[in-house]
């Protein structure tokens, strides 16, 4: 089964970006690198609107394949959202929904900010920092925002969007087959980001990336897990 | 759009986005990994273009209000390609004395795709419209829809040449993207800008920086 | 990949058609088969989504919110309506399961997934002649769907896939090993691909459509097939040496249709609905750049229907631009002749004014531009075409 080329410009730029910083997994300290020029926190009660989560489980064929796993998909998308909804509540934020009408509508503003976050996962993370951006998390989507903000209400979106695969069977089977000839193959990689907009500005004011060997988001309790893994260096709120 | 099993493929044919375009976004997979593995290999840079006199090839100079950031690949050739805010989101292409028989894709950051057939062969002798549709051509291999809102005559670099503007569909990610060139054929050379970012808000951003640049351009009348 | 490669051009009738032949089996003269003891299948109920079919029904759900939101979705509702009524009629106690899109992409084809959705591209509304062909190639899609091939498809891709990857793991298989076994993954089989044809005559026939037509399509798509520069398919891949598969498929269907004889083409209701946006069409089938095919396209079309100005500033056009041997001639000739006919797109006068300026006949070209900036003040070329004008004024 093929990628499709768009969830592969991604998860590269993800990947990248990842591999470039020092530790083999994500360190859980918040760090500066994730939040945008003088925004640090939030304000108890704030109204963030989570825009559909973009999450795509796949199995791992033996030859390292990818195969796209639609009830995976399903059920990690509905732990997944379970899981953000709790923890923001848990952060003292008010969540609103999006409704499928209206997601259709922001169809474009999505579709930019993808574009947006593979900006940020190659420039900003990975090792080729645009000068001009002075190693600050500066981006923004300006006016284009606003409908976002017209049609909910909310003074930021969170969006979210992962990739997760999973060694199949054969991918196992392979995987020792292998081992035994001294040649590693890796069991499936969990790459995703999560980003904090704010809908007065358009900025990004807080950018988060996963990208890590384990996580398992086909059940309820290591789905919270790899929520809390993205949501490892969200903005203080008080 | 790429699922190969399941309906999306009828009887008829999964040419196109299926077919043609299928293979190139396989090659299109194929160079982004190459650029991705590149990167990570540290072959690729970002280094700042400062404000004030830059030239570029041998011919071309810019006086710039305001820096850029130019993405420098190990294999480039007669173009650079800059960006503000990254190169998923936009571009400005440069071209500095692309000589008669020279290839447009070829100079450019993607790099020439493995065994693509088709090629974007300049011609001196080229109308403008005829260099428009290079353009188009090489922007719309992947799929993308490419709509010309406006050719017309303009000076470029003091040389008599012709200014267009474009939207395009982004087959990967349907992003919408407005596209602004300024090009001129000097001494049998071509030498142009064009820029690409989104339709919403980066375009409007950055425009009037790139007019500015357009503006202060120079080409050179020494031999090349 | 050569395969690849042939795939992708123009009117296709490539892939699972073609794909079948890949395979194994070379086609025996067996008897089409028996189609009057088929019946429609009673409506479907959405599978468990743990199940291999579920999983695929959720997995195109989420491509048919990618297509309901895509740029490249046609939005015009009347067109969308027709091709709707068009599948609905085909395929009757289905028909609320039918959901058609209708998808800006120059080339022939349709598709139907196991969850109802149907795509259908616009290169395909361009080249059939009348309603009753579209009829036919939805009609076969539509047979796809009732008899579940996506889902045969499925698994025994997944067994190819999983064999083949540990081949591949274990370097036991090379380039054609591989290709052979994809091959077999990209299209329906020659079974299925069969029965697609048959069901399909019969809905056609069902709804009153005249069968006769639906060999129409193929006797079409073979003259855009052979017209590319290295002409017999075959050529361009072992895999075809021995078969012209769209001869005999096209004889198959003449032989079927033959039992359903009757029914209607309805050319004028088709022509009328696409009218606003064929021009659109005929511009995006140049823009491909394949000009042999477009040649080959545009000279069927005229000859069905003489004088359609459009058509044949289309052909001009593509002859300028090829521009080999006679083309400039030729495109001359039938840019005035698209003139003659009346009612023809400005771009006509665009064409020559190009053509005369590269031959420096000035007031030629001066007369044409002027014609061009008339009809088309506000193109957005019009500056350009001005320039070149005021040039010739001194």
């Amino acid at each position: 089964m093929a990628w499709s080329l768009l969830a592969a410009l991604t998860i590269g730029a993800v990947g990248v970006s990842a591999q470039t910083a020092a530790p083999a997994e994500q360190a859980a300290a918040p760090t500066s690198k994730n939040l945008a020029a003088g925004f640090n926190s939030l304000p108890k009660g704030t109204k963030v609107v989570v825009m559909p989560v973009d999450i795509e489980l796949f199995s791992l064929s033996a030859g390292g394949i990818p195969e796209p796993k639609a009830d995976w998909t399903e059920t990690a998308s509905r732990f997944f959202k379970s899981a953000l909804l709790k923890e923001e509540k848990a952060l003292g934020l008010v969540t609103v929904e999006l409704s499928e009408t209206d997601a259709d509508a922001l169809d474009e503003i999505n579709n930019l900010h993808g574009a947006v976050a593979r900006a940020i996962a190659i420039h900003h993370f990975g090792n080729l920092g645009l000068p001009t951006k002075e190693g600050k998390l500066d981006w923004s989507l300006g006016e284009a925002v606003r409908p976002i903000k017209e049609k909910t209400g909310a003074d930021y979106a969170l969006f979210n969007w992962v990739r997760d695969s999973y060694a199949s069977a054969e991918r196992k089977a392979a995987m020792v087959v292998l081992a035994l000839a001294g040649v590693a193959l890796t069991g499936g990689v969990q790459v995703g980001y999560s980003s904090l907009v704010d809908l007065n500005t358009g900025r990004v004011l807080w950018f988060s990336r996963l990208a890590r060997g384990r996580g398992d988001l086909r059940e309820e309790q290591p789905a919270q897990e790899t929520v809390k893994a993205l949501l490892d260096h969200f903005p203080v709120v008080q | 759009m790429n699922t190969p099993i399941g309906g999306q493929r009828g009887a008829w044919g999964k040419t196109a986005a299926s077919g043609s375009s299928r293979r190139w976004r396989q090659l299109r997979l194929a160079a982004t990994a190459a650029f991705l593995v590149a990167v990570l290999a540290g072959c690729v840079t970002a280094v700042k273009v400062e404000s004030g006199q830059h030239a570029v090839g041998q011919r071309l100079v810019f006086n710039l209000e305001g820096p850029w950031n130019q993405i420098k690949l190990p294999n480039a050739g007669l173009a650079e390609i800059w960006t503000m805010e990254g190169l998923p989101v936009d571009q400005l292409l440069v071209y500095s004395g692309l000589k008669d028989g020279e290839d447009l894709n070829a100079a450019t950051a993607a790099g020439p795709m493995q065994g693509q057939k088709r090629s974007f062969t300049f011609k001196s002798g080229m109308q403008p419209e005829q260099i428009v549709q290079l353009f188009e051509g090489m922007f719309t291999r992947d799929g993308s829809t490419f709509a010309l809102t406006k050719l017309e005559p303009a000076s470029f670099g003091g040389s008599h040449g012709f200014r267009f503007e474009y939207g395009l569909t982004r087959k990967v990610d349907n992003v919408q993207l407005s596209g602004l060139g300024f090009v001129a054929v000097d001494k049998g050379e071509l030498f142009a800008i064009v820029y690409l970012a989104p339709r919403l808000t980066f375009f409007p951003r950055h425009v009037a920086r790139v007019q500015q640049m357009a503006g202060s351009a120079i080409i050179r009348h020494g031999s090349s | 990949m050569q395969r690849r490669e042939f795939l992708g051009f123009a009117c296709a009738c490539c892939a699972a058609g073609w794909g079948s032949i890949a395979r194994a089996q070379s086609e025996s003269a067996a008897a089409p088969g028996s189609v009057a003891d088929w019946k429609v299948p009673a409506k479907f109920t959405r599978p468990d989504i743990a199940t291999d079919e579920g999983g695929l029904w959720a997995l195109m759900d989420r491509e048919e919110t990618r297509m309901r939101r895509s740029p490249f979705l046609i939005r015009d509702q009347a067109l969308r309506d027709y091709v709707q009524s068009v599948a609905c009629r085909l395929g009757a106690e289905h028909c609320p399961d039918i959901r058609v899109y209708v998808m800006h992409t120059p080339m022939f084809n349709a598709s139907m997934a196991p969850n109802g959705m149907m795509q259908v591209w616009s290169g395909l509304l361009l080249r059939v002649e009348n309603e009753a062909q579209l009829a036919a190639v939805l009609g076969h899609e539509i047979g796809h769907y009732l008899e579940r091939h996506s889902i045969e498809k499925l698994r025994d891709a997944k067994s190819r896939l999983a064999f083949g990857q540990m081949l591949g793991l274990l370097g036991l298989v090379g380039a054609v090993g591989q290709l052979a076994m994809l091959a077999g993954l990209l299209g329906y089989s020659r079974d299925q691909e069969r029965a697609a044809d048959r069901i399909g005559l019969q809905l056609m026939h069902r709804a009153g459509y005249d069968t006769g037509e639906a060999v129409k399509i193929w006797d079409n798509l073979l003259v855009e097939l052979k017209a590319r520069p290295d002409g017999d398919p075959a050529k361009n891949s072992p895999l075809f040496a021995s078969h012209p598969p769209a001869e005999e498929r096209r004889e198959t269907l003449a032989r079927l249709a033959a039992q359903y004889p009757g029914g209607v083409s309805n050319e004028q209701a088709l022509l009328d609905v696409i009218q606003p946006m064929r021009f659109d069409w005929i511009v995006d089938e140049i823009k491909r750049s394949q000009a042999d095919e477009s040649m080959a396209l545009f000279t069927r079309m005229l000859a069905h229907k003489a004088q359609q100005p459009d058509v044949l500033f289309a052909r001009g056009e593509t002859q300028r631009l090829r521009a080999k041997g006679g083309d400039m001639e030729a495109a001359v000739s039938d840019y005035l002749a698209a003139a003659a006919a009346g009612g023809e797109p400005p771009e006509t006068h665009r064409g020559l004014g190009m053509i005369y300026r590269s031959r420096g006949q000035a007031a030629d070209e001066k007369a044409s531009f002027a014609r061009y900036l008339e009809m088309a003040p506000g193109a957005p070329d019009a500056a350009m075409i001005k320039s070149y004008v005021e040039e010739l004024n001194g």
